[in-house]
């Protein structure tokens, strides 16, 4: 599932994310910073072993919500361009799960809503993720906090 | 009555083996009256009441949101994407 705007570029999919093609995509005469966050899948938490990590979504509504974000971040901040790609099913370790870019005019505005995007994106959308560990266990990892109400 | 699909995701789903449960309501039920209903109904979801939220037609709803025939139902417990 893609869709790609003129000016954003949101994306749920299976496949290894195409961190050259957010670059690209990112890039514009109207930026003078690009600001690239990219979560990866770590081996080693508090002396466990992680060998894999599998996430699932509630892929119309997390593309929805994506959407939002972005609306609220562009309303924030000056935006040229924005990204938000994350991959589903397995992501082994050292691989990128999630990759957030913003392009702006100057650089505290992109470092600014790339923060606000991806700390957002880790309440707000229905995706969560599901740890393997060597000896066989497999569990799913809980958020802290429940995601904010938005309907009234 | 009204009989509504809930969709279950992450750990709820594997709490209760079912990608959805069915509900019986009232018409004019109210998104918290659903998640009360659902936890008496199914014990595993009780230590979830006060973290998961009701997302009506993709959108996370308050729980004073009056819910009708037909709308598309899922159980959020805290997410963990990034």
């Amino acid at each position: 599932m893609a869709e790609k705007l003129n000016k954003r570029w949101v994306s749920l999919s299976k496949t290894p994310l195409d961190i050259a093609a957010a670059y690209q995509f990112l890039q514009t005469p109207a930026a003078g910073g690009i600001a690239l966050f990219i979560g990866t899948t770590r081996q080693w938490t508090d002396g466990h072993e992680t060998t894999l990590l599998t996430y699932e979504s509630y892929e119309p509504m997390a593309l929805r919500e994506m959407h939002l974000m972005i609306d609220i971040a562009a309303r924030r901040w000056p935006i040229s361009r924005a990204c938000i790609l994350h991959r589903l099913g397995e992501v082994p370790p050292a691989e990128a799960s999630v990759l957030v870019g913003v392009a702006t005019a100057h650089r505290p505005e992109a470092f600014e809503a790339c923060r606000f995007l991806i700390d957002r994106l880790k309440v707000q959308v229905p995706i969560w993720k599901q740890e393997h560990l060597t000896d066989g266990e497999v569990h799913w990892i809980e958020g802290n906090d429940p995601p904010e109400t938005t309907v009234t | 009555m009204v009989s509504f699909q809930i969709q279950l995701y992450s750990v709820l789903r594997s709490k209760l083996a079912a990608a959805s449960v069915a509900l019986e309501a009232h018409d004019g039920v109210t998104a918290g009256e659903v998640l009360d209903t659902l936890c008496d109904h199914y014990p595993l979801m009780a230590p979830y009441r006060n973290a998961m939220r009701l997302a009506v037609n993709q959108e996370y709803a308050l729980e004073s949101k009056i819910i009708h025939a037909g709308d598309e139902l899922a159980l959020i417990t805290p997410v963990s994407g990034g």
